[in-house]
């Protein structure tokens, strides 16, 4: 089978996809604080032109279909940031790496 | 390894947040930590300021569906208003001091009795922020994104709304800077409804296009 | 006194256009179940960046003309199962557009 959809059709690109049967799970709960902040670090982000809405959205698109499929909406957002200050020389791997060691101990927590 | 948040938020029905803590009270998860390390890396290297994050929390926490209904019953009550806001929404809103801090056109979407709109974003989750807060997480579904777009009608009995078959639905997919909000139609039988109980009937819900005012509301 | 547009809209409100079938990488905001759709231009938007270039960090610079499309449900899906006069309405930048010959 070609492998070629998985080239040229985004795994958000779902419009008229759907089946009758799933039906709209009609749920909503309120953010966690940690999901409120991430969204207002990429308004700041895009206010700034740091990493501007649109590159966002395509950050969440690019993580291939598994991460597509499996994170939630904001660990999404914070990835797509992530990897697009990485992606702009703004922030290297080994200073997650370094920050993120600093930010679990600081909560007694192991990566 | 850390699991997924997936614990239930301690806050009963109808409670609404004012005020979102900066700190967190329980041990964050991967994603949590990432976001909170991403944020302190910039801050100290100067590239955004110390307390950016937390002010625009504060504006993401003054916008809510309350301000939707304002704009509706304002419209309802007040042709002149309704002309500017079909005309421009961003104006509009600014006369009533709600700035658009997003680079987005507002734009309102009026029902009348031949036609009712309701708005998906099916690439994304494009919701007018600014106006109503932040969106439901089944607006944000491949559920609602996949299925609005080919078989509305279908999905609006799911929210317990029948369009007769003489009214036209108009789905409207939002892929671009507007930003879409519909201006239902004003119910019958509330010609001596006061602004506040107009407002109360003019619920989230019906300003996406899924549901529509009803005198009495569950 | 003269002015001259140098970049005017290609189509007016009205006109019936075709959405193009192509096939970009990386990044669209055109949905593939319009690619190839006659619809027709509802309204000018007017004009903003590119999203497709804005994803790649193009935050300035030429902007493109960008519509409000309307397509009757029963033009656009094979088995539209709701009433005959249902429409989606969508924003679709001009690159995206063609003329009807």
């Amino acid at each position: 089978m070609s492998t070629e959809n998985l080239v040229k059709h985004l795994r958000n690109d779902i419009g008229g996809t759907g089946c009758s049967d799933d039906k709209v799970n009609i749920f909503e709960r309120d953010l966690y604080p940690w999901e409120k902040r991430c969204h207002a670090l990429l308004d700041v982000l895009d206010y700034h032109k740091i990493v501007n809405t649109e590159e966002k959205r395509r950050g969440t698109e690019n993580i291939g279909s598994e991460m597509v499929g499996k994170l939630s909406y904001y660990e999404k957002w914070i990835v797509s940031a992530s990897n697009l200050l990485m992606q702009k020389g703004i922030l290297t791997p080994d200073d997650i790496a370094e920050k993120t060691k600093e930010v679990a101990a600081r909560f007694d927590v192991t990566l | 390894m850390s699991e997924n948040h997936d614990h239930e938020h301690d806050h009963t029905d109808g409670h609404h947040h004012d005020h979102t803590p900066i700190t967190n009270e329980e041990t964050p998860g991967y994603y949590e930590i990432l976001e909170i390390s991403i944020r302190e890396l910039l801050i100290a290297r100067g590239l955004i300021g110390a307390d950016e994050v937390t002010k625009q929390i504060e504006v993401l926490d003054s916008r809510s569906p309350v301000l939707g209904s304002k704009l509706v019953v304002k419209a309802w009550l007040e042709p002149d208003f309704k002309e500017r806001l079909l005309k421009d929404g961003n104006a509009a809103a600014e006369e009533m001091g709600i700035t658009i801090y997003d680079n987005t056109a507002f734009t309102v979407l009026e029902d009348t009795p031949e036609l009712h709109n309701v708005i998906v974003c099916t690439l994304c989750s494009c919701y007018p922020r600014p106006i109503l807060g932040l969106p439901p997480d089944w607006y944000k579904s491949k559920e609602y994104r996949s299925r609005t777009v080919n078989e509305p009608r279908a999905v609006l009995a799911e929210f317990g709304t029948l369009i007769p078959e003489d009214v036209k639905v108009q789905v409207q997919d939002s892929t671009a800077s507007q930003r879409y909000m519909v201006l239902p139609l004003r119910p019958a039988g509330t010609e001596n409804f006061t602004r506040e109980e107009l407002e109360s009937l003019v619920t989230r819900d019906t300003m996406i296009g899924v549901t529509i005012p009803k005198i009495n509301n569950n | 006194m003269i002015t001259v547009e140098h970049n005017p809209a290609l189509f007016k409100e009205g006109e019936k256009v075709r959405v193009s079938e192509k096939f970009p990488i990386g990044h669209y905001r055109v949905p593939t179940y319009l690619r190839g759709k006659t619809v027709t231009v509802a309204k000018n938007l007017g004009r903003h960046i590119n999203p497709e270039e804005e994803a790649f960090g193009k935050n300035a610079g030429n902007e493109l003309w960008y519509y409000q499309v309307i397509i009757a449900q029963k033009d656009l899906w094979k088995e539209y199962l709701g009433s005959k006069d249902d429409t989606l309405e969508i924003e679709v930048f001009e690159n995206w557009l063609e003329p009807i010959k």
